[in-house]
């Protein structure tokens, strides 16, 4: 992909169990805290993991001005996250009269506990007892919407489910807007929530890791010990712009998108040496497309989450596309402490990775302790370490075969 | 053959239609479903999937004895739920309609994209049948990869073996087809790929019929779109799939060609997640924008196939913004919706109503909007009322609008090489 003009990410706006500001992340994930804790407000019955990193007591009143009632809980995190992507960037109520905003939304379950609960009350109450605001939350696209709604974004609106790269996707989508769709601004990233329904979707397809007493222990992503991941949820959004309207408005740039690519094997990824490969080109495709080779990386963010299967082939997929510079690339994997957030982990991936251009140090991935036989990202490891990031590459693999490569720059380079 | 040398990469870059595949309540694949269509028959009928009895309305235009078997082997009937399943045959009629052997396309330039609003529904009841009844263990393992949206794009992926990228499921509620057709369009015409299977599904479920009805948004006996006695929508399942491709490919390959696409238009009302803008303004800005994208004047438009539900607000409001855009036109522009007759497909519903636009560019002959039966002076254009016509259609427009205030607008022409 050629890049005909230059696509650059002036603010963020986050909620997740590590805060909910792109600084307060960045400081959770540099001190090393876990996000993950016992379940709260969902019953663990039947399920063989009670842990998750919530957004715990999240209530939307603390961001947002007004009558909540209309708003799912979905709907309430990704409203709030493009509020606070909206005040750090400098958009202004009258700015977003004056234009129009557009809205690239990631997420792989969207309203399921809604449309779960609405389905539920109808059937055990009645259907005369459902609450039309729920079936308003209850699409896809609702919480995209409602956001536009609540903050006069009336410029193309989308949201895209592709499962654990949806984030990724989604801000790959928003890039496009801006070069050939003519847009101006754009607010990209993903959401997901815990719920009853995505815990016992992994739960029942025995991914989630078996926790200890206090669940500290879980995720150990890479970790030879690791036994599965721990389901976070998160909305995060940044804002994208084109680049010389950004300088226009003397606008702030925290990092520019330089290129991406997707990949899918579609057979899953049931055979290791094909899975490592795909994902090895797609990784080589984004870097093609930012027109940068293996060794301007810096730092990698990779989606490593817990997995047994997944860590593996993304760690050797990493090895085999940066061959010999593997042993010296630093690498870290967030979902170590925000969990495995879905639709919100590569937008959570890229503001963590603006965090490490803006301030020289890449967080560890925490409880990493035992690489597994013949490991080759040498510099995995519990701690955090300097890096001078000019280059980023953000990561995402996701269950179906689909994978995802970002590539991030430092501000001002050519 | 032309012997005209074509200009390679403005024909690369070109993008058209070369295959068509339905599933919905007027037949399978798209030439039973443009004949059923055109003679105006009628897809509605009781609904058989759960009891209505709660409900009080008992109509919809389900999709019954749906031949998956026909199309789809038993191993992949057993690993798709119905909105796969019925996105997958839709798209494996698509690829035979265009006669495209798919060893010879190139996987690294090939996608799929497809519209949906709430997926796999029906994994999404059965599971809370069985939460409800106090067996949750029931609930197979199988559920993390047959629930998610990105279930229907990846099944369809592993079925035809067709891409290696640019596999997703996009959605823009009841425009999510013209939003996937959309992205497919840019996808070949930037030069990312040159050949996608695009379009949209929605299967029937309790959930959306019983969110309409607690809306008091579905008519009880028939869908009269613009009619002055309508009473609204009836739901309905479905779902469409279109092989775009580059213009170059479809030369090469010798392919029918339906239609070319020529652009399209998103916007969002920012208004109401349920109801359109009051003065149609986010619809009228979707179509203008489409026009503008297409290098086409809105008095060049031979046709629009109107979102049209039913519903008194949602026709009235779509016709203040048809004449916003076409001024005196709007009164020479044919309309018609096809939700008259197999009701309204939510996601499937742009995609299906494209494959109808694209064969009326390449028949020259219009569906009606069925169930005319007394004008309304607020909607007062021409809507082809109950009888298919013969009509020179150089341009077709195909227009939808979603909760949340997403609009979409799609535009078709005859393709001139």
């Amino acid at each position: 992909m050629s890049m005909p003009s230059r696509v650059v990410v002036t603010g963020a706006g986050l909620v997740s169990a590590l805060g909910d500001s792109p600084a307060a992340l960045y400081a959770a994930l540099c001190e090393g805290r876990s996000g993950v804790s016992p379940l709260e407000s969902i019953p663990a019955d039947g399920l063989n993991c009670s842990h998750a990193a919530q957004i715990r007591s999240f209530d939307g009143k603390r961001y947002l001005d007004g009558n909540l009632h209309p708003l799912s809980r979905f709907s309430q995190m990704v409203t709030a996250s493009a509020k606070l992507a909206l005040e750090s960037s400098g958009w202004t109520a009258q700015l977003t009269s004056a234009e129009e905003v557009c809205m690239s939304l990631g997420t792989m379950f969207g309203s399921v506990y809604t449309i779960a609960e609405l389905d539920r009350r109808a059937l055990t109450v009645g259907p005369s007892y459902v609450r039309p605001v729920d079936f308003a939350n209850s699409v896809l696209n609702a919480a995209a919407g409602q956001a536009a709604i609540w903050h006069n974004l009336r410029g193309a609106n989308s949201t895209v489910s592709t499962g654990l790269t949806s984030g990724l996707q989604a801000i790959a989508m928003g890039v496009d807007m801006i070069q050939h769709g003519g847009a101006r601004a754009v607010l990209a990233g993903g959401a997901d929530e815990v719920c009853f329904q995505s815990l016992y979707a992994f739960d029942r397809a025995s991914l989630l890791c078996a926790c200890d007493a206090d669940g500290l222990e879980c995720p150990t992503p890479f970790d030879r010990r690791r036994n599965g991941l721990i389901l976070g949820e998160a909305s995060a959004l940044l804002m994208l712009e084109d680049g010389d309207s950004a300088k226009g408005r003397s606008a702030a740039v925290l990092g520019e998108i330089r290129g991406f690519a997707s990949g899918y094997e579609y057979m899953g990824w049931k055979d290791r040496s094909k899975a490592i490969g795909v994902i090895a080109r797609t990784i080589l495709s984004a870097l093609d497309a930012a027109q940068i080779s293996p060794r301007d990386i810096d730092a990698v963010s990779a989606s490593a989450n817990g997995s047994k299967y997944l860590d593996d082939v993304e760690a050797w997929a990493i090895a085999a596309a940066f061959g010999d510079e593997a042993r010296t690339l630093p690498v870290t994997a967030i979902a170590s402490m925000t969990g495995e957030t879905l639709g919100a982990a590569g937008a959570l991936q890229t503001i963590t990775m603006l965090g490490v251009i803006g301030n020289g140090a890449l967080p560890g991935v925490r409880g990493f302790a035992h690489p597994p036989d013949g490991f080759p990202l040498a510099l995995v490891a519990a701690e955090g370490r300097p890096v001078k990031a000019d280059y980023c590459l953000i990561n995402s693999v996701g269950l179906d075969g689909d994978c995802f490569a970002l590539v991030l720059a430092r501000p001002g380079l050519d | 053959m032309s012997t005209v040398q074509p200009s390679h990469s403005e024909y690369a870059r070109r993008v058209v239609v070369t295959g068509l595949g339905v599933v919905s309540s007027l037949g399978l694949g798209a030439h039973e479903f443009w004949d059923n269509l055109l003679a105006g028959q009628s897809g509605i009928s009781e609904v058989e999937l759960f009891d209505t009895s709660p409900y009080g309305i008992h109509l919809g235009g389900e999709v019954k004895n749906f031949p998956a078997a026909a199309v789809l082997s038993d191993q992949e009937i057993m690993r798709m739920g119905r909105a796969s399943q019925m996105a997958a045959t839709a798209g494996r009629m698509a690829l035979l309609d265009a006669g495209v052997d798919v060893a010879r396309v190139d996987p690294e330039r090939a996608g799929i994209c497809i519209g949906t609003t709430t997926g796999e529904q029906q994994e999404l009841d059965r599971f809370n049948d069985r939460h409800i009844s106090g067996k949750p263990d029931r609930v197979g393992r199988g559920f993390l990869s047959s629930y998610p949206c990105s279930a229907i794009a990846a099944n369809m992926a592993t079925a035809f073996q067709l891409a290696h990228r640019h596999v997703s499921v996009i959605s823009g509620a009841c425009a999510s087809g013209n939003f996937a057709i959309g992205r497919a369009y840019d996808l070949i015409r930037w030069g990312r790929a040159d050949l996608v299977l695009a379009g949209g599904t929605e299967p029937f479920s309790r959930v959306i019929f019983g969110g309409f009805v607690r809306l008091g948004s579905v008519a009880p006996i028939k869908c009269q779109p613009f009619d002055r006695n309508r009473k609204g929508l009836i739901p309905a399942e479905g779902a469409a799939a279109l092989v775009l491709e580059s213009l170059q490919s479809a030369l090469e390959r010798r392919s029918r060609i339906y239609a070319e696409v020529c652009g399209y238009g998103l916007s969002c009302d920012s208004h109401n997640m349920m109801a359109p803008h009051p003065e149609g303004v986010g619809a009228a800005k979707a179509m203008r924008l489409a026009l503008a994208h297409s290098g086409i004047r809105p008095e060049e438009v031979s046709y629009i196939s109107a979102h049209g539900t039913g519903t008194p607000s949602n026709d009235r409001i779509e016709t203040i913004a048809m004449k916003k855009v076409f001024g005196a036109n709007a009164y020479r522009i044919p309309v018609s919706s096809i939700k008259s007759m197999i009701g309204h497909t939510m996601g499937a519903a742009a995609a299906i109503e494209a494959v109808a636009c694209a064969l009326a560019v390449h028949n020259n002959r219009l569906p009606p909007t069925i169930n005319q039966e007394e004008a309304d002076p607020e909607c007062d254009l021409d809507y082809v009322p109950n009888r298919a016509r013969a009509h020179v259609v150089e341009v077709a427009m195909n227009n939808a609008n979603g909760f949340g205030g997403n609009n979409a607008s799609l535009i078709f022409r005859k393709c001139h090489i």
